[in-house]
């Protein structure tokens, strides 16, 4: 009850001078809206970065044709990865639960018409639906009688659809891959873009038998993906595949892999890599501005203390102890800095959507980070206050009074 | 229930040491009203500030109501001013931006009364005759009116004891006469009066005079002597 009575006379002291009210939570309107943003859009990004992991499958490895692209070092086209890879992965290293080879190219020229698309071509295997997470979304996807009858059959993406078929129901419809005429029998469901900036949607599935056969007239492959059993056991099956990969291509000791296998773990902490080094900047701009509001809010603290001697004084002399007066001014700058966290919160929210606007990508405000920015402005406030608060109760009452 | 004995205030000015107060011994009893009368600056607020328990002695005893006030911690004194004393100031010491009835339930805030505070402000603010300016503003009330919202505040927790300095210092002299009118019947009513002066008339209206002269007592009289030594 009394601690309530208290805090009513703080806060009328809060409301009574607004301008200066507003001033001393500058500082911590912006510290609090940008900690908002960042916080709310970093974790965004990151969770955007994370779904696209999960999706590729975090139960899955992918082993890509060549050693990796090197700076300045001249690549050979690899040409060692093979379908029976695949095959011998598939049957001689445990944990295996899938493999689904493929050859792709990007920028692969589709045509409808007068209409064209530029696509990433993909030859694969019928269960690269499954190990892919991707289904058709209407029409069929590819069979085991695609595969063995070499069709010439394709299940393309809702940007190639868009390009090509506008309002028109794409299934049946023959496009031109290249020179070769191919049946559209289905869509795929959409994906959005990659991590890596890729248009998922643009992709155009055929059967690989028929793409190295008839498209690019070529047997070894661009990558093989992995599916695990155990992903718990990653590490060894990594090391197994690369083993026995090594040996099928008889590369002796001291010589590098021609292939490189990609795991969940690497893309991800390439993520957080990014986002964290993007994080620690902007943390550091909000964290500066809050530290700048405290010493404004502790400024300007002193300055009213210095101002509100009379009252002190008269509220001394009616019975308040050196606690009280502490109390009533530490809750003015707590008050301040939270009123002011409020504000910047609900500056930060606005802002984000304004971001989200412009930049065409969700992002939602969260409330972790909100909270976390409540909380600093409080700390804020209870930094900043100690100070004056302590001149405040440590002012001799008779000098308060004179 | 006042008891000073040889109470002593020293204050510390740059290298040296001034006493303001010096060897002041007087017992004040429950119902008195008392003047105090001294040239400025003769230490007669200091000795209202300790009798009011705002400062302490150098040196020498206190017993408030058998209490020794002068041993008491801070907390103590401030608990000791909430519930016995009153204060009225010369400049009356209003918070601005509060209306009258806020200002007068200021040391209600720091007590445990819990009843309701507006009631009770509203009810000793008619005691004073400001019943028709509770809400009003302390720069909306004249000076008389003013000083009797701070002597409502001074009631509202019922104190024993009143302590003034200079309370009619500020105002003009019909509404002096006001304010010591309501001290008169504050008087009336049995509570404790200590006034401090330098208005003859003020002090005139007490039963006992108080003298202060370089930090010490030069006399100390009921106000009738005084009155028939100003005729000699």
């Amino acid at each position: 009850m009394r601690a309530a009575r208290m805090a009513r006379q703080a806060l009328s002291a809060v409301s009574e001078n607004k301008t200066r009210t507003l001033l001393m939570m500058l500082g911590v309107i912006i510290g609090v809206a940008t900690l908002t943003i960042i916080a709310s859009s970093v974790l965004g990004a990151r969770g955007m970065v994370m779904e696209k992991v999960e999706k590729f499958g975090l139960d899955q490895i992918m082993i890509m044709a060549g050693a990796g692209r090197k700076p300045g070092v001249p690549q050979p086209i690899p040409t060692t990865l093979r379908v029976e890879d695949g095959q011998a992965i598939e049957s001689e290293v445990p944990n295996i639960k899938d493999v689904s080879p493929q050859i792709n190219r990007r920028d692969y020229l589709v045509k409808y018409g007068a209409k064209s698309s530029y696509g990433v071509l993909v030859a694969a295997n019928p269960n690269w639906s499954a190990v892919w997470n991707t289904a058709a979304e209407s029409g069929r996807f590819l069979s085991e009688e695609d595969r063995t009858r070499l069709a010439r059959v394709a299940v393309i993406g809702k940007t190639v659809v868009r390009d090509l078929f506008e309002d028109e129901d794409p299934i049946g419809k023959q496009v031109l891959l290249g020179n070769n005429p191919f049946e559209v029998i289905g869509v795929l469901e959409p994906r959005g873009t990659s991590a890596t900036g890729v248009d998922m949607d643009s992709r155009v599935i055929i059967p690989l038998s028929t793409g190295q056969k008839r498209v690019f007239n070529q047997e070894y492959l661009a990558m093989i993906k992995v599916a695990l059993q155990d992903p718990s056991r990653m590490d060894q099956t990594v090391a197994d595949v690369r083993a026995l990969l090594r040996e099928r291509h008889n590369l002796p000791q001291g010589l590098e892999d021609d292939f490189t296998i990609v795991t969940p773990t690497q893309v991800m902490s390439l993520a957080s890599k990014v986002s964290t080094t993007f994080s620690l900047f902007l943390v550091l701009v909000s964290a500066i501005s809050l530290i700048v509001g405290a010493v404004v809010i502790a400024n300007i603290m002193f300055i009213a203390v210095n101002e509100r001697k009379g009252e002190i004084g008269i509220r001394r002399a009616v019975g308040a102890t050196k606690n009280d007066i502490l109390s009533q001014f530490l809750f003015e700058a707590v008050t301040i800095a939270l009123l002011g966290g409020v504000i910047g919160a609900a500056l930060g929210i606005v802002g984000l959507k304004g971001l989200a606007f412009l930049m065409k990508a969700p992002m939602a405000a969260m409330w972790q980070p909100i909270a976390l920015a409540l909380l600093s402005a409080a700390l804020v406030g209870l930094a900043a206050g100690i100070q004056p608060a302590r001149a405040a109760a440590n002012l001799n009452p008779i000098e308060a009074l004179r | 229930m006042i008891e000073v004995r040889n109470l002593e205030k020293v204050f510390q000015k740059d290298q040296s040491e001034v006493r303001v107060l010096e060897d002041i011994s007087l017992t004040i009893g429950e119902g008195e009203f008392v003047s105090i009368m001294a040239p400025s600056g003769m230490g007669k607020s200091t000795f209202l500030n300790i009798l009011g328990c705002l400062d302490k002695p150098s040196s020498g005893t206190y017993i408030l109501d058998n209490v020794p006030v002068h041993e008491m911690n801070d907390d103590e004194l401030s608990h000791i001013r909430n519930k016995k004393f009153g204060f009225v100031f010369q400049s009356f010491h209003l918070l601005p931006r509060m209306t009258a009835w806020e200002n007068v339930t200021l040391p209600l805030i720091y007590s445990e009364a819990d009843a309701n505070m507006k009631a009770k402000a509203v009810q000793v603010l008619e005691a004073v005759g400001l019943g028709d300016r509770v809400d009003h503003l302390p720069r909306e009330l004249s000076g008389g009116q003013q000083q009797r919202v701070a002597i409502a505040r001074a009631l509202v927790n019922d104190p024993r004891i009143i302590l003034a300095d200079e309370p009619t210092g500020n105002l003009d002299s019909k509404s002096g006469q006001e304010i010591m009118g309501i001290f008169k019947k504050l008087h009336g009513e049995g509570r404790t009066l200590i006034v401090v002066t330098h208005d003859r008339e003020v002090a005139l209206l007490s039963d006992r005079i108080i003298e202060m002269k370089d930090g010490r007592i030069s006399s100390d009289r009921p106000t009738a002597q005084a009155l028939t030594e100003v005729a000699l």
